[in-house]
């Protein structure tokens, strides 16, 4: 190889190690700071690799109480994180599958039947457009009223409906790819419009339905500010509790990290699985 | 023209892969100054990307490519002067039709005033004016070859490459535009290198034709060479429609005499004797001789003395207007087909005698594949 | 006309069936969007706390009051100006790193591209809070950041990050950057992708040059996309809490404090609900019309 060609090798190198360090560091430190026993989260020099690892700031997140080493007895007066966890293990999958399946039945109505016309499915994209606060401050009158405050019902009405617009809008694009002369022909065999769209059509799109959902997935599992209003002790979600670590346990930067980490767990799966569909969900199918 | 013979481009060893598949293997061609040479073969042949190594849009894996005795392999495209038309026009759908034309033009730093001299000049030759002013995308589709051409025609190429221009006409269409193609050929006087998998279009348009298959080159010739005398097996039985009948003989000597034969027929060859020799694969040959040369003895009066006779049944009766295709079995089995006027009714199973001239049968080595001539 | 009577029925049926289709989620949005939306809009007219003891709908009328004490409230106007500075600041260079990044990985070809990609793509995943914690962490006093300034620069190039604002801002602008930098990339490289390469060939052929293929080819089939992916991004970060609330909490006093941290406070922590539904109503206002003037290229463009 001559030797302009590895110098151009070695420079597109550099630059793209250059720009993955920068992308990895911040989740890197996160990472390893999570495994740090308190002496090392502000030691000086600062260490990539802690000298003395331990899982005691990923156990105190589950069992504050229990004194099993120094962190625990720093941060004894901390609420467990297993509620949150729970709560967003219940709240997140059942608003994602609510989201689906209406996005799924609108999408169908609106791309073949133009149900709803031209206003209805831009009308969703405003619930995405519009910053969430200002549609917070009459939601918390009303749901005073109904008594869905610090509700798992509340939050699931909230994620459902503000993530219809990328349900609908992805799985309609993806209807939209399904040619009609499919559904028409099982139509002339006989099929009714719903036995057509149920044993046709949706057995077509598996696999962005499956992509939308996981989409969603990562939107409702990171929400934070609805979280934050609605929810106070029994309903709190996951990100809430990240933030209540990061204020009100101050310095304990060991259980924040580590927190971080199993917070970002799932979303990094899902959106791993999901990587050749980011653009058209994130985009609402406008760019494919 | 005196200096139609001078070569203006020439193709040495060229070989192209892709990711460990070949492409273009080993190619050799001399393009004439002025001609308008065809490059005709099935789809994947390595034709389009024979073009694009001349347009150094691909670079060769091997070989080198000269423009008037100088190499220009290494050469980006930018700097070869080389106009190379797009199967779809590539037009540049979000400028207007004068933008398009004075593109090249612009990026050359030619001074605005000649710009808009060259591209009036060139937009009249090709009746664009009136569009001149609309955007590319919304011209129809033989609106968008004139600009295309013209685009490509205003920097003055040393030639012209064409990819299959034609393909997206439909088919009544598609001959208007080739007639056109021809002409401004003639009004342009241009070298023109043309791809297409249509062998009437190679025919009709083409100085020479290059016929290629599977990353080579089967033949170069001129029309009547490529269709009358084609070079191999591969050319014999691409070129025409119906194609060539391809029979399987045997040779064979007895009394001194040399015979091809068949279970249908007998044929003395005698005065091909040293070439059928030369054959790699004897005693087996491959005969090979075109539907319409195939005649009917008792319908022509005139001498049937020295015609190859074959005793066959129709099995099939194609009517083609003024002609008529037919099918027939010999005996053996053999599928044979024949044009011949529609002036006489068949019908199938109909028993008939038909025949050709022996000196009109082209011979091939089914080895090599080589034709024997 | 000749149509058998089944036909029509099928059309009525169809026209049935949609209309059951979409009810569930009209439902949703009447109950979550439309009915909370006419009700801010009365509460922005009424003057209502919620410890003022009267039920919402027995408050007194207030006129315009609110919207005055909004358009007079220096909060409120540094907050949106701060809020839109962090938008053109983060968005433009979100925009140029990504555009840069996304033609590098184009044009360039080596081993491990499509991992690469992969990695540049995980941030956008992550919980706003988390990307906030982890900067939060990093821009500690005696965090890493400081600790390769101080070996870089020596002991004084130490700088306490979160107690001057403009400082402050520069690392939430920084998360939100290295956050939502693959967004741009991921959007514009896939647009790249998705672009049929004649043209670009037809215009090395016809004598362009790298640059000039980029600026008057590249650029023009790419700029859908690019607007596309600058609307999206400039409304999402114009909706900027979660980061603000985590890393700064709006500190120190007020001085980093966006635009929905603000309506948050004076809704839910001060209680006045009334004048955070006034303010709420005039954000709506304004990114409505900027919205509306960032589609009308685009539509031109389609």
């Amino acid at each position: 190889m001559p030797k302009r060609a590895w110098t151009s090798v070695l420079a597109r190198w550099g630059i793209v190690l250059l720009v993955s360090l920068i992308t990895l560091t911040p989740v890197v430190w996160v990472l390893s700071l999570s495994f740090k026993p308190p002496q090392e989260w502000l030691a000086y020099p600062p260490t990539l690799i802690p000298r003395q690892p331990t899982l005691e700031n990923y156990l105190v997140l589950f069992w504050p109480g229990n004194p099993v080493g120094v962190v625990s007895e720093m941060v004894r007066t901390a609420e467990p994180v297993t509620r949150a966890f729970i709560n967003s293990l219940i709240i997140v999958p059942i608003s994602t599958a609510l989201s689906i399946v209406i996005g799924f039945l609108a999408a169908y109505g609106i791309s073949r039947f133009g149900a709803g016309g031209n206003f209805l499915p831009f009308s969703v994209l405003t619930t995405r457009m519009f910053p969430p606060i200002a549609f917070a401050v009459p939601l918390l009158v009303y749901y005073r009223s109904l008594g869905l405050i610090d509700t798992h019902l509340g939050l699931i009405l909230m994620y459902t409906t503000f993530t219809l617009a990328f349900s609908l809008w992805m799985i309609k694009g993806f209807i939209d790819g399904i040619p009609r002369h499919i559904e028409e022909a099982a139509i002339l065999d006989g099929a009714s419009r719903w036995r057509v769209m149920f044993t046709i059509t949706l057995p077509l799109i598996r696999g962005g339905l499956a992509a939308a959902a996981l989409f969603v997935f990562i939107m409702n599992w990171t929400e934070f500010l609805f979280a934050l209003i609605f929810t106070s002790r029994f309903a709190v979600t996951l990100p809430v509790q990240v933030s209540r670590y990061a204020g009100a346990v101050g310095r304990y930067y060991g259980p924040q990290a580590a927190l971080g980490i199993i917070a970002s767990i799932p979303v990094l799966i899902a959106g791993y699985l999901i990587q050749r569909y980011l653009v058209r969900a994130f985009t609402f199918g406008l760019v494919k | 023209m005196a200096h139609k013979e001078q070569v203006l481009i020439r193709l040495e060893g060229i070989t192209k892969e892709f990711n460990g598949t070949i492409a273009v293997q080993d190619l050799n061609l001399e393009i004439r100054e002025g001609e308008f040479l065809c490059f005709l073969g099935p789809s994947g042949c390595g034709k389009t990307t024979t073009l694009r190594m001349i347009a150094g849009l691909e670079r060769p894996t091997r070989g080198e490519i000269y423009l008037r005795d100088q190499r220009i392999t290494d050469w980006p495209p930018q700097r070869r002067n080389i106009g190379f038309m797009f199967q779809n026009y590539a037009l540049f759908q979000h400028m207007s039709v004068y933008d398009n034309l004075a593109f090249g033009l612009r990026v050359r730093r030619v001074p605005p005033t000649e710009i808009e001299r060259r591209v009036r000049a060139v937009a009249q030759a090709l009746e664009l004016e009136p569009v001149l002013n609309l955007r590319a995308s919304r011209l129809d589709l033989s609106t968008m070859q004139r600009v295309a051409l013209a685009r490509i025609l205003v920097i003055e190429p040393q030639v012209l490459l064409l990819d299959e221009p034609l393909n997206n006409f439909r088919p009544g269409l598609r001959e208007l535009m080739r007639a056109e193609l021809k002409r401004w050929q003639y009004q342009f006087g241009r070298t023109m290198v043309y791809v297409t998998h249509d062998q009437e279009e190679a025919l009709t348009l083409g100085d020479r034709v290059v016929v290629m298959n599977a990353g080579r080159v089967e033949q170069v010739g001129t029309p009547d060479e490529v269709y009358w005398r084609p070079a191999t097996l591969f050319v014999a039985g691409f070129i025409g429609r119906p194609p060539m009948n391809l029979i399987p003989v045997e040779y064979r000597i007895s009394e001194g005499h040399a015979f091809l034969i068949s279970p249908d027929f007998e044929m003395r060859v005698d005065e091909r004797r040293a070439l059928i020799e030369a054959s790699s694969f004897l005693p087996r040959l491959i005969l090979g001789i075109r539907p319409e040369q195939l005649l009917i003895p008792d319908l022509h009066a005139s001498s049937h003395e020295g015609l190859v006779r074959i005793p066959a049944k129709v099995d099939l009766v194609r009517p083609l207007g003024r002609k008529l295709i037919l099918d027939l079995k010999t005996r053996s089995g053999l599928l044979i087909q024949m044009v011949t006027p529609s002036t006489r009714r068949f019908a199938v199973g109909d028993d008939l005698e038909i025949a050709f001239h022996p000196h009109q049968a082209l011979l091939f080595d089914p080895h090599t594949g080589q034709g024997l001539y | 006309m000749r149509f058998p009577i089944q036909w029509k029925l099928k059309w009525a049926e169809e026209r049935w069936m949609g209309q059951l289709l979409i009810l569930p989620m009209q439902l949703l949005i009447w109950f979550v969007l439309i009915i909370p939306m006419l009700i801010v809009i009365y509460l922005s007219l009424v003057s209502w706390q919620p410890i003022m003891g009267v039920d919402w709908w027995q408050a007194p009328f207030a006129g315009l009051s609110n919207y005055v004490q909004a358009v007079q409230d220096p909060r409120f106007l540094t907050a949106m100006g701060r809020t839109i500075g962090l938008v053109l600041v983060a968005v433009s260079l979100e925009f140029l790193l990504g555009l840069a990044l996304a033609l590098f990985f184009h044009q360039q070809e080596f081993p491990g591209k499509r991992i690469f990609a992969s990695i540049l793509l995980y941030p956008m995943m992550l919980p706003w809070v988390v990307v906030g914690l982890c900067f939060y962490l990093l821009f500690l006093d005696k965090g890493p950041v400081n600790y390769i300034l101080i070996s870089l620069f020596g002991p004084s190039a130490s700088v306490q990050w979160y107690q001057n604002p403009i400082l402050a801002l520069m690392t939430i602008a920084l998360a939100d950057i290295w956050q939502w930098t693959p967004f741009m990339f991921l959007v514009i490289y896939s647009g790249l992708g998705a672009l049929p390469p004649e043209p670009v060939e037809a215009a090395m052929t016809l004598g362009a040059n790298r640059w000039e293929i980029f600026r008057y080819i590249v650029f023009p089939m790419l700029k859908p996309v690019i607007l596309i992916a600058l609307i999206i991004r400039t409304l999402e970060a114009f909706k900027i809490f979660d980061l603000v609330y985590i890393m700064t909490g709006g500190g120190p006093g007020t001085s980093t404090e966006s635009l929905s941290l603000y309506l948050y406070r004076t809704g839910f922590i001060y209680g006045q609900l009334s004048y955070a539904a006034a303010m709420a109503l005039l954000v709506l206002i304004l990114v409505a019309l900027v919205a509306r003037l960032a589609v009308r290229p685009l539509e031109r463009e389609l």
